[in-house]
């Protein structure tokens, strides 16, 4: 037994289960048969223990130095710490299908144990199934992580470097895929109620799999942005790169159709909006993958390239078709006949839904722009970060405001008492946003201030509000920490506030400057001094590194190095990062001495509140976590009958 | 001593090439705002702020040498433009065939928003025995 042969037996059963349990599930709706059903049920096990044999074959092959596998000779060398072998699987493009494949098969297996009407049952594990079959069908023809070499080498070259230089890589790419395999499941239930014409409860069986697919995709981004923070050595977290944007996309939409929801979930509105948001949201991540993965654009984080492209494309083409296609059908029986208010609170769910919509189309059309003009006029031009910012500031403006307000909001009619609270918050905002100005900020920076305010005294209000109206029950406030939806959302929402605080300053307010500075020299710029000691470098097998040494006025001896790696062929930085509450200091080695080591080349890039950004990732996965986790039973408390 | 000769093998190899022998020049903060809104023209979409290409060095050296001379922003800006074409900017200039990717934004907004507007335009309600109807059926289990 050979890793390549399990491998292959691992994702060649995969493939038939999920196409026998495709097959069986279908036949099991149309013919109306429980059997069926069941024998579908009993390939879903099989299927995710298929897919997890191939994927330790893979892992297998790695810890082995197994290099007559395409996949380990490309991506894996000797001299890799254990961490890197392990975290191999997902540094390239078959391995990353092979985990997403993995993934899907266990989020079937999970999903296909909550017991609902044998007929949606059945279309639910259709979809499931058909998805696996995409994912197992790549695998098993173009990219197949398990294609073995004629004549394999002696050693490889080893993942990427920029993948090595950081633990995060080892979780950024999980946590992004765990989110993108969740919303299969909202989208699969979404496609059996439009089936069967049973459009409400699918929205309140599935909150689970939205929000667990949501904090995911949240904890995956923000430890993306972290990963390029530390890593790669611009000092920025996020730069429009289209590999950024691919993984925006969904993520805007699924947090467009987790607002949506609560309002089918509460009033049994906006059906059509709800199927078309998780249609469009779980599509907008196979486009990604096609757009990242095709070789069409160019990206620092391309990091995986193959001839996918056009069954990624195939495959998102479908997914939209068979969404919005079963919409149309009947889209006459999921119109909404209530009369909705701007002023309440689904409308400011429908309107905050509509600006992270709105946001993902600007940010699908300025990714694409570049794609398209050269495609039609072979003119290139370049649609960057300039262009995001511009576009994104007033709508990001437009929800933090939301934000604030729609909690606030009661369903259906404003009473007249909130209109005292709405003016005490727009008080807050203009005081806000004066005091910034006052204190000598840009407009852009002193709005931010005021909506922080803005927003922290919304939430403030509807905390107190909670506790105030639990004292008068004559129960004890600490009970509202069980309202674990409202407790939960506040702190998410008190994050984006911190978050959008973060970006704008650090967006607004960030000063670079690079020196190069002869030994014993010394240098003052935004507020550090630092004197230049000397350089040393150091062998560490796999890489050469070269330590700049600094001794600052405030943070003791600080070393930015330059990692040489054998398969580049210009170093990378290795930033140093001091966090402060305030401001950040990034110090880079970028050039040296090399004869003497006489002299180095030091850039300091100094940005306020970047610190409290990374506070926000935590508190927003922190948050969804506190609405996920099981409250506990309650059956005693039910079993009292108020009669 | 060992690691010296090595690296400066390392470095001969694959460095020589691209670096001049005397240390790069100091750069202010303003040279590195220009240089994020150009595009490093051998890289996989990095500004010249932040690639370490030698192309990119060369741009931010040549960033600084001209705002020395007293060159403006813009004059900078047009330099890069005449080298390398308007590809070079990351804002897309307001005009020719990257004014489309300007307005398709407020267009589409601007229709979401009339769509909105429909959607909450007074209807003729229910009466208010169907609205009661419709309420309770929703609480049904």
């Amino acid at each position: 037994m050979t890793p390549a042969l399990l491998g292959n037996l691992g994702v060649s059963l995969a493939l038939a289960f999920s196409l026998l349990g495709l097959a069986l599930s279908l036949l099991a709706y149309s013919q109306g048969d429980g059997r069926f059903l069941k024998g579908a049920k009993a390939l879903v096990l099989p299927a995710f223990l298929a897919a997890l044999t191939a994927f330790l074959a893979l892992e297998w092959a790695l810890l082995t130095h197994d290099f007559s596998l395409a996949y380990v000779a490309r991506n894996h060398s000797t001299q890799d710490p254990l961490w890197v072998t392990l975290v191999t699987p997902w540094a390239a493009l078959e391995g990353s299908i092979l985990l997403w494949g993995l993934l899907q098969t266990l989020y079937t297996l999970l999903a296909s144990r909550k017991s609902v009407d044998p007929w949606r049952a059945s279309l639910v594990l259709a979809v499931l199934f058909g998805i696996q079959v995409f994912f197992f069908g790549v695998m098993a023809t173009i990219a197949s992580p398990f294609e073995t070499l004629p004549n394999p080498p002696a050693d490889g070259t080893g993942p990427n470097p920029l993948l090595q230089n950081h633990w995060m890589m080892a979780v950024h790419p999980v946590l992004m895929y765990l989110g993108f395999v969740g919303l299969s499941v909202p989208f699969a239930y979404a496609v059996a109620a439009m089936v069967v014409r049973r459009y409400q409860t699918w929205v309140g069986e599935t909150r689970w799999w939205t929000l667990i697919a949501w904090g995911f995709l949240t904890a995956g981004k923000v430890a993306g942005m972290w990963w390029s923070y530390e890593v790669l050595g611009w000092g920025g977290y996020w730069a429009w790169d289209p590999v950024e944007n691919a993984s925006f996309i969904p993520w805007l939409l699924s947090t467009a159709f987790l607002h949506t929801a609560i309002v089918q979930e509460t009033r049994g509105a906006f059906k059509a909006w709800n199927f078309a948001f998780v249609t469009l949201a779980f599509a907008a991540t196979v486009l990604g993958t096609f757009l990242t993965r095709s070789g069409v654009i160019q990206s620092v984080h391309a990091f995986a390239e193959g001839p996918v492209g056009p069954a990624f494309l195939g495959f998102f083409l479908l997914v939209t078709g068979l969404g919005l296609g079963l919409l149309s059908r009947v889209s006459r029986e999921v119109r909404d006949t209530v009369v909705f208010r701007l002023l309440s609170r689904e409308g400011a769910l429908l309107l905050g839904a509509f600006f992270f919509a709105g946001w993902a189309l600007v940010v699908v059309l300025g990714t694409f722009y570049p794609l398209l003009v050269e495609a039609f006029t072979g003119a290139k031009v370049s649609v960057g970060a300039p262009f995001f910012n511009q576009v994104s500031a007033p709508i990001g403006v437009g929800i933090l405001l939301l934000m604030g307000v729609g909690p606030i909001l009661p369903w259906r009619r404003p009473r007249a008492e909130v209109f005292r609270n709405l003016y005490m918050l727009l008080a807050v905002l203009l005081l806000g946003t004066l005091l910034g100005l006052l204190r000598g900020y840009t407009f852009g920076a002193s709005l931010a201030v005021g909506l922080f305010l803005y927003n922290t005294a919304a939430i403030f209000l509807l905390v107190r509000e909670g506790v105030l109206a639990r004292l008068r029950a004559g129960l004890s406030p600490w009970g509202f920490l069980e309202n674990r939806r409202r407790v939960g959302s506040l702190l998410v929402h008190f994050a984006v506030a911190l978050m959008g605080l973060g970006i704008a300053f650090s967006q607004t307010y960030r000063l670079e400057s690079e020196k190069t500075l002869y030994r014993g020299q010394a240098w003052e710029v935004g507020g550090v001094r630092m004197e230049f000691l000397g350089v040393r470098a150091l062998d560490e097998g796999r890489r050469f590194a070269v330590e700049a040494s600094l001794r600052t006025n405030r943070f003791g001896e600080v070393r930015p190095r330059l990692h040489f790696y054998p398969q580049m062929n210009s170093p990378l930085p290795a930033p140093k990062v001091v966090y402060t509450p305030g401001n950040d200091y990034y110090f880079l080695l970028m050039d040296f001495d090399r004869e003497k080591g006489e002299w180095a080349s030091l850039r300091l890039i100094v940005t306020p509140l970047v610190f409290w950004m990374w506070v926000a990732g935590g508190l927003m996965a922190l948050g969804t976590l506190y609405i996920l986790w099981p409250a506990p039973r309650r059956e005693e408390v039910r079993g009292v009958s108020p009669a | 001593m060992r690691v010296w000769a090595l690296l400066f093998f390392l470095v001969l190899g694959v460095w020589a090439q691209e670096k001049p022998a005397s240390p790069p020049p100091d750069l202010s903060p303003e040279v590195f705002a220009i240089a994020r809104e150009l595009r490093c023209p051998v890289c996989q979409g990095e500004s010249a702020a932040e690639s370490n290409s030698g192309v990119a060095t060369e741009m931010r050296r040549i960033i600084a040498e001209m705002l020395q001379q007293g060159k403006t922003r813009d004059e900078i800006k047009a330099f890069f433009v005449e080298r390398y074409g308007e590809w070079i900017l990351y804002e897309p200039p307001k005009q020719g065939i990257t004014l489309w990717v300007w307005l398709l934004p407020v267009l589409g907004l601007a229709l979401l928003g009339l769509g909105l507007f429909a959607y909450f335009r007074p209807k003729k309600p229910l009466p208010p025995e169907l609205l009661e109807e419709a309420e309770r059926r929703l609480k049904e289990p």
